[in-house]
Parts: C-alpha cells; structure tokens; sequence
C-alpha cells in the first residue's frame, strides 16, 4: 500500500482508541462530569431554596408591612373615634354644667326672690305694727302729738328704708 | 539585576557559548550512516525501522507508541478514579481544578457545537483530546524500544503514522455518522455520507501535522552544528504547539459535524 498504509495496524490503532475512549469514559470522564453535575444540582438546589426562602420573606414583609398599615389607619380610627366620643362627652358635660348653673342661678333667684318677698312681708307687718303702737301712742299723749306726729313720720320713713335695703 | 548579578550572567553566558563553538568546531561535519533523504522518508513512512508487536506482527513504532499511551493513560486514570475523585471536594483544588478544567472544556465544545445531542460527543471529544495531546507530548519522552532489525528507535506520537491518523479520522467520522443516525436516521446518515472526504482530511490533516513537527525536528538533530541547545526549545515548541492545536483542531471539528449532521431539522 502506498505511504505504508496497512490496515491491519489501523484495525489494532482502531481497537486501542476504543479501549481507551472506554477506559477514559468509564474511569475519568463520568465520575468526574457526574461530580460537577451533582455539585451544579446543588448550588441550583440551595439557589431555588434562598430564592424561595427569599420570595417567602418578601411576602411576610408584605404581610406586615400590610398588617402595619392596616393597624395604623385602625388606630387612627380610634382615636378619632375616642376624640369625638370626649369631645360629645365634654360637651354633654359642659351642657349638663350649664343646665345646673342655669338651675342654681334660678333656684337662688327663687330662693332670692322669696326671701326678699318675705322680708317685704315682715316689713310690712312690722311697719303696721309699729304705725298701730304710734297710732296708739299719739291718742295715749295728746299734748305731745304735733312732735311725735313728726317723729312717727321720721321713724317709720327710716323702718322703710332699711327695709329696702 | 545589580552590577554584579549582571557580570555574573554574561561570564556564564559567553563561557557557554565558546563550550558550544569548540564542541562544534571538534566534532565537525559528521559523516552519517544514513542520508538525510532516508531519514525523512523513514520519519514518514517507517518502512525500515519496524518493532514486533506482542509477536502478532511486525509493526510501525507508532502503534507501539499508541499502545504505551493507553496503557499510560489507563494507569493515571486507575490512580486518579480509586485514590483521587471519591475525596473530591465540593470547593476544588489545585488537582481537580485541572481534571474539571478538562473535563468541563470538551463539554462545553460539545455542548456548544451540539446543544441538543452531546453527552456521547463530550465523552469521545474529551478522549481524542487527551489522546492526541498526551500522544504528542509522549513524543518528548524519547522512550527507546527495539526494532527487529536488533537497533533501538525513539518512539515517535502515535498520530505520526499515517495508519494512526487514518484510524483517529476514520473513528471521528464513524462518531459523526452515530450522531447523524441518532439524531435523523435516514437522513443524518445521508447528510453524514455527503462529507464522505471528511475522514480523509481528518487524517491527512492530523498526520502531515504531526509529521511537519516530527520532521523539522529531525531535520535539526540531523545537522551536528544545530544538534546542541536549539533542539531543547525547538522539539518541546514544536511538539507542545502541536499538541494543543491539533487536539483543539480535531475535536472541534468533530464536535461541529456532529452538531451539524445530529440537529433535527423543522
């Protein structure tokens, strides 16, 4: 054969390239690619598991961020709430305040006004009592009656004004 | 580098030299056994030089040489598979660094070139890879083993001989056309057969690759006066950058066909 081509040697270099690329998968190659396939499943394992544990979170923050706001506006109502309810109260109470000072004023005013009748009452009676002594005085002590006509006009105008005041 | 350092390396540097100049200048012009003409013509053919192979035949020192790859690679790969890959760790070091390394590289080449088909085109990549790569650097070693003829003879890469080459492209192309069938019966087998000069290239270019190195570095052992020094540099550069192209060239190739003949077509 030209260029010394034997066939019989290509079969044998054939046959060993064979045995080796069997040897070489068997012993090196697929323990080795299995190894970094293994390790890669792993890392894309743990990468799914932040991913998630990391998605999980977020939806917890989201949650409470939620929780958080929904607390708020509800304490913000509340409080409104609580303000208007004293705001009513404090003006109930002030009304009810009012509405006993409005009845003290007019019991005191009643009770003012009665007194002062009464007194007008006593007044007059005394100032009869005593218009009847003088009456009685004057006809008792004839000679005497111009000044003591006088004096009984004095006395009972200084009753009367006592009496007012 | 101070004064003295510098001093230092010139003395050493001419000293050297002249040793070189005056091995030279003693040893002369070397009249060989063998003329140049039959030396290269042996690095190509290896019709003279043969080795008896386990007593079945008397063989290229290529098939030897390809023999004494595999078993070198079996050894290491028996070691690394018991002792090495069950410590594995999950944060890698320096060593398996390097096996994940290349590993990953011939199944990234695959998987790019072949996305849908391409965990049995990474396995046979990652071998051809390692094959020629350690084949060629196996080269370096200069193991000598004995021919018939009662001389002894450096063992050359595997992939020097035309009938290893041959047997690398045809292999290649028999895993493009398993990709073909695979992945369209009928028609990846036809799409497969259309570039049936593909293994003759796949060969060709793996052998006048390798013998191109093998050759040149024959060429300067040949000649006394470029046989001191310069080969050192010479034979590990030419041999590394074979090493490296022709594996990258090789399973690229392969892995592009596979992708291209497997991918089903809409």
């Amino acid at each position: 054969m030209p260029l010394n081509i034997d066939p019989q040697q290509i079969l044998l270099h054939l046959f060993n390239l064979i045995l080796l690329f069997g040897i070489l998968y068997v012993l090196l190659y697929k323990p080795v690619h299995d190894f970094m396939d293994e390790r890669e499943e792993e890392y894309k394992k743990r990468e799914k598991d932040t991913q998630d544990a990391l998605d999980e979170a977020e939806k917890l923050k989201s949650e409470y961020e939620d929780k958080l706001l929904k607390a708020e506006k509800d304490n913000a109502d509340l409080r409104a709430k609580v303000s208007n309810e004293a705001e009513s109260a404090r003006e109930k109470i002030i009304a009810d305040a009012h509405g006993k000072a409005d009845e003290i004023v007019d019991a005191a005013r009643d009770k003012a006004q009665k007194e002062h009748d009464r007194l007008i009452a006593r007044a007059q009676t005394e100032i009869a009592e005593y218009v009847s002594k003088a009456a009685e005085r004057v006809v008792m002590e004839k000679d005497t009656l111009t000044d003591d006509f006088d004096s009984f006009f004095e006395s009972v105008e200084s009753q009367k004004g006592e009496a007012d005041e | 580098m101070d004064r003295k350092k510098r001093n230092r390396f010139i003395i050493i540097t001419a000293a050297i030299l002249i040793v070189l100049l005056v091995m030279i200048i003693i040893t002369g012009r070397r009249e060989s056994e063998e003329p140049i003409r039959m030396v290269m013509k042996d690095a190509v053919l290896h019709e003279h030089a043969k080795i008896n192979f386990f007593g079945i035949i008397d063989a290229n020192p290529a098939l030897i040489s390809a023999y004494t790859v595999t078993a070198i690679i079996f050894v290491f790969a028996l070691i690394v598979r018991l002792f090495v890959i069950p410590k594995f760790k999950k944060i890698p070091g320096k060593f398996q660094l390097v096996l994940e390394q290349a590993v990953g590289i011939f199944d990234g080449l695959a998987t790019s070139n072949s996305p849908h088909r391409h965990k049995f085109l990474g396995a046979y990549v990652f071998t051809a890879g390692a094959y020629i790569f350690i084949g060629t650097m196996f080269e370096l070693l200069g193991v000598m083993a004995p021919t018939t003829t009662g001389g002894t003879i450096a063992l050359p890469a595997p992939l020097a001989d035309i009938n290893g080459a041959i047997s690398m492209g045809v292999f290649s192309y028999c895993v493009i056309l398993s990709g073909g069938i695979a992945g369209n019966r009928i028609k990846g087998v036809l799409n497969t057969l259309k570039d049936f000069s593909l293994p003759i290239s796949m060969s060709f270019r793996l052998f006048g690759a390798l013998l191109s190195g093998a050759l040149v570095t024959e060429l300067v052992y040949y000649y006394v006066t470029t046989s001191f020094i310069i080969p050192v540099f010479v034979a590990v550069m030419f041999t590394m950058l074979h090493a490296l192209i022709q594996a990258y060239v090789l399973t690229m190739l392969t892995a592009l066909f596979y992708g291209e003949v497997s991918a089903q077509e809409e």
